[in-house]
């Protein structure tokens, strides 16, 4: 108790707090603006936190993330461009919302969610981090295999509409994954000879072209002004009653996300796919998502915030980061004579205590700074529509290429955007696109290090262990459902074909 | 159509700000994104030596293909007095032997070596093997699997060098990096991983052996692979200086003298400390006498694990 309050102590000191707000606020601001997001936001604050103490600069670090991976919902709402790839899957029934009319109820669910889920993994961080951080380590190679064949079969349902399209965007992400260092023998792929290709091609540049650059296109292509108008920002929150109604949801998301946090190597991207994945299969209202319902809003920002948490649990556990942003707040612990490692929790209890306190501070903090961000942002939208455009160019070049300095990612993203503008005029949807390249180099490189483990022999895999083994059999349930329920529907199409048709549906 | 010319006036105004550029302005590129271990290093050591040679520096952190992307931009600046690079062993003595590459270990000035940890060779302290013996004939009846930060790594590199020269029967297994192997071996994926002391403590790990040609400080009872009558295998993990061909000698000197003055201040002393890295200064012709030995032993172990043609 007494290491309880003396790590509150820590916590609460003006400079802890004031380093919460600018780093939450600045986040929030980072990580709405497109091409922007976690990586470049926590570059941005890193050198300035090395003169502080240990608990004020996490707590900057902290805020500049959880905010950034709130921010990216709210340009995803208002103008279908996610701030970050994070929030790639909340443009899916955000987007739809705004053309609604419900930008308010939309960036309401956002924020409510993303705090939910934020507070949520800080508990479960909290009470369940050594137990948590003991079953990741048993998801081995082979085990994130089932696990991301599982998620990618759930996904290819996403893509509305034609589903080979989807295939089709889906497979060129995987390609695109694929260019560069392969990641088991080192040796370039699809390089053609050129040197500056052998680093392979970003997740940002490729999503800043895919959403931002091909929404302008299709903006400056428009010819209708109605369509180009972008809505006013407001926020309204959901009263208690709503809440109640789809606590379910919030609750599903946010485990999802807790979930896939701990486990390395997945990250806040991945995890937002997979619950949206599990909405569209498990929410009551399942039927509307894609068209504008909070449940997709929620599957998506619930579980992306919740990995926000739960991506400490390996990394204070463990001293294993959970992805890039937890790598870089353990280079910052170790500037301040931290080192994080399996010892941290005993050697460093008040620290570690502090850092929780921290987190929900910045949870909180999020969910008050909300209102005056969503401002700002209304502020910036009521902007000529040409320089609003203008400046989602400009960040979207910027946010892509100081993600690795690398100029070649400039050119990256002005072509994806370009090819996202032909494929959205073809009707093809861009998630896949992106979820390929997600998911793809984690399926690749865990397959292939699952058969140099299991020595050349898949049939081991299904018996290599009983979490593999569990994956698996939700594999084959999951085909089997899915093939019948196609049958079905099948069925019921060609029993509807032979009813004599009525004039009125024969119009629609 | 005004909305089309305020797009392209931004777009001209991110080119703008490029190419401003001041000549008392200092480049330091670090191959690796910003927060990793080398970059780290390198944060600390900017500030210090940005102060002795008297100019503003900005550290850019150029990643990607195992931090050759950044490298070559150095030895792509030939002659360019404001710019140097904060590299990392791989990057200089490893990479330009396993593909082709902008630049080979002739493509640089070198200034000094910063800091060096040796390697050692270890197991998790779950299991229950104590010595190198008794882990060469476990291996015997069926191979052990060794992790690495992936592939072309000096963690590969040594352990490929060790299962070369003894009798160890080990099979490699790259991962993205040392976070996600020490998961690994935490989860018994794999059971063996060559790594420094920083790695050793942290995950508290059990050392048998150490890649270098003396027993290390605070570790008497690791024995050094010749104590186990294996070849001599000499494996760290350094860090170093390096400018672009081409700078003048007066520069180079100047670049040296600020070198050997930070990493002999309290203040990059105490932060090495803090960060278990043993500093390690070479002067500018030993440094690049050490590049090119070690280059030449890497390429010799690729080539003996079957790893180049």
């Amino acid at each position: 108790m007494d290491m309880i309050l003396a790590a509150m102590g820590d916590a609460f000191t003006w400079q802890a707090l004031l380093a919460i707000v600018i780093g939450t606020w600045a986040g929030i601001i980072i990580g709405g603006l497109p091409g922007l997001g976690s990586v470049v936001g926590l570059t941005i604050f890193l050198p300035f936190t090395f003169g502080m103490d240990v608990i004020t600069s996490m707590a900057l670090l902290i805020g500049v993330y959880c905010g950034s991976v709130y921010g990216g919902s709210i340009t995803a709402i208002l103008i279908n461009t996610p701030g970050t790839p994070q929030s790639a899957a909340t443009t899916f029934d955000g987007y739809p919302m705004t053309q609604q009319g419900r930008v308010d109820e939309a960036l309401g669910w956002a924020t409510f969610a993303s705090f939910f889920g934020g507070v949520l993994s800080c508990v479960l961080l909290i009470f369940c981090a050594p137990q948590l951080a003991k079953f990741a380590v048993n998801f081995g190679s082979i085990e994130v295999f089932a696990l991301v064949c599982l998620a990618m079969l759930c996904i290819v349902g996403i893509s509305r509409g034609s589903l080979l399209k989807g295939l089709v965007c889906g497979m060129m992400g995987f390609f695109f994954s694929t260019v560069g260092s392969d990641p088991i023998t080192g040796a370039d792929r699809f390089t053609f000879g050129t040197y500056a290709l052998s680093s392979g091609l970003d997740l940002i540049p490729v999503v800043v072209g895919a959403f931002a650059l091909s929404e302008v296109f299709v903006r400056f292509s428009a010819r209708d002004e109605e369509a180009t108008t972008i809505p006013e920002a407001r926020l309204r929150f959901p009263n208690l009653r709503e809440i109640g109604r789809r606590l379910i949801e919030l609750v599903r998301g946010s485990f999802i996300g807790s979930f896939v946090g701990a486990l390395p190597g997945t990250g806040a991207a991945a995890a937002a796919f997979i619950s949206y994945a599990a909405a569209q299969k498990l929410s009551p209202r399942r039927a509307n998502l894609g068209k504008g319902e909070p449940d997709g809003i929620i599957a998506s920002e619930s579980s992306n915030n919740a990995v926000t948490g739960s991506a400490f649990i390996p990394t204070l556990a463990l001293g294993i980061p959970g992805d890039v942003v937890t790598a870089m707040m353990m280079g910052a612990m170790v500037i301040h004579g931290i080192t994080p490692g399996v010892r941290l929790m005993v050697d460093q209890a008040q620290t570690v205590y502090a850092l929780f306190v921290v987190l929900i501070i910045v949870n909180v903090a999020m969910l008050v700074l909300s209102k005056p961000s969503i401002g700002l942002f209304r502020y910036l939208f009521k902007l000529p529509l040409g320089f609003v455009m203008g400046g989602i160019v400009m960040f979207s070049f910027i946010g892509a290429v100081s993600v690795r300095g690398n100029p070649l990612d400039l050119v990256v993203a002005a072509l994806t955007g370009i090819l996202a503008y032909v494929l959205r005029r073809g009707g093809y949807p861009l998630a896949p696109l992106v979820i390929g390249m997600v998911l793809g180099p984690a399926l690749e490189s865990s397959l292939r290090r699952g058969l140099l483990i299991s020595r050349g022999d898949f049939l081991s895999f299904f018996t290599h262990s009983g979490i593999a083994a569990t994956l698996f059999v939700l594999i084959g349930l999951f085909l089997v459902w899915t093939t019948m329920a196609g049958v079905l529907d099948w069925r019921a199409k060609i029993a509807a074909r032979r009813e004599p048709v009525s004039p009125s549906s024969s119009r629609a | 159509m005004t909305t089309l010319r305020y797009s392209l006036a931004a777009l001209a105004l991110i080119g703008a700000t490029h190419s401003a550029m001041a000549a008392d302005h200092l480049d330091i590129i670090v191959p690796f994104s910003a927060g990793g271990a080398t970059d780290i290093v390198a944060r600390s050591f900017e500030p210090i030596f940005s102060q002795r040679l008297g100019v503003t520096s900005v550290v850019r952190n150029v990643a990607g293909a195992s931090a050759t992307v950044g490298t070559a931009e150095v030895a792509n600046s030939e002659g360019n007095p404001n710019i140097i690079g904060y590299e990392p062993a791989g990057a200089l003595s490893i990479q330009p032997s396993l593909k082709k590459l902008p630049y080979g270990p002739d493509s640089f000035t070198y200034i000094c070596r910063t800091v060096s940890n040796p390697m050692f060779l270890m197991v998790s302290k779950s299991s229950d093997i104590e010595s190198f013996k008794q882990l060469v004939e476990e291996s015997q009846e069926y191979p052990f699997l060794y992790g690495s930060s992936g592939p072309g790594t000096l963690p590969h590199l040594a352990m490929a060098a060790l299962t070369v020269n003894s009798d160890l029967k080990a099979e490699h297994v790259p991962y993205s990096g040392s976070g996600p192997a020490m998961n690994a071996l935490a989860g018994n994926e794999i059971q063996i991983m060559a790594d420094t002391e920083t790695i050793l403590e942290n995950y508290d790990l059990r050392p048998l052996a150490v890649f270098a040609e003396n027993r290390v400080e605070g570790y008497p009872d690791v024995p050094t692979m010749q104590e186990l009558g294996l070849a001599e295998m000499d494996f760290a993990v350094w860090q170093g200086v390096v400018a672009p061909k081409g700078i003048s000698e007066e520069r180079t000197q100047q670049y040296a003298e600020a070198c050997k003055a930070t990493v002999e201040s309290d203040k990059f002393k105490s932060f090495a400390d803090k960060a278990k890295a043993d500093i390690a200064y070479l002067g500018p012709d030993d440094f690049k006498a050490f590049v090119q030995k070690r280059f030449a032993a890497n390429k010799q172990v690729l080539k003996d694990a079957g790893l180049t043609p």
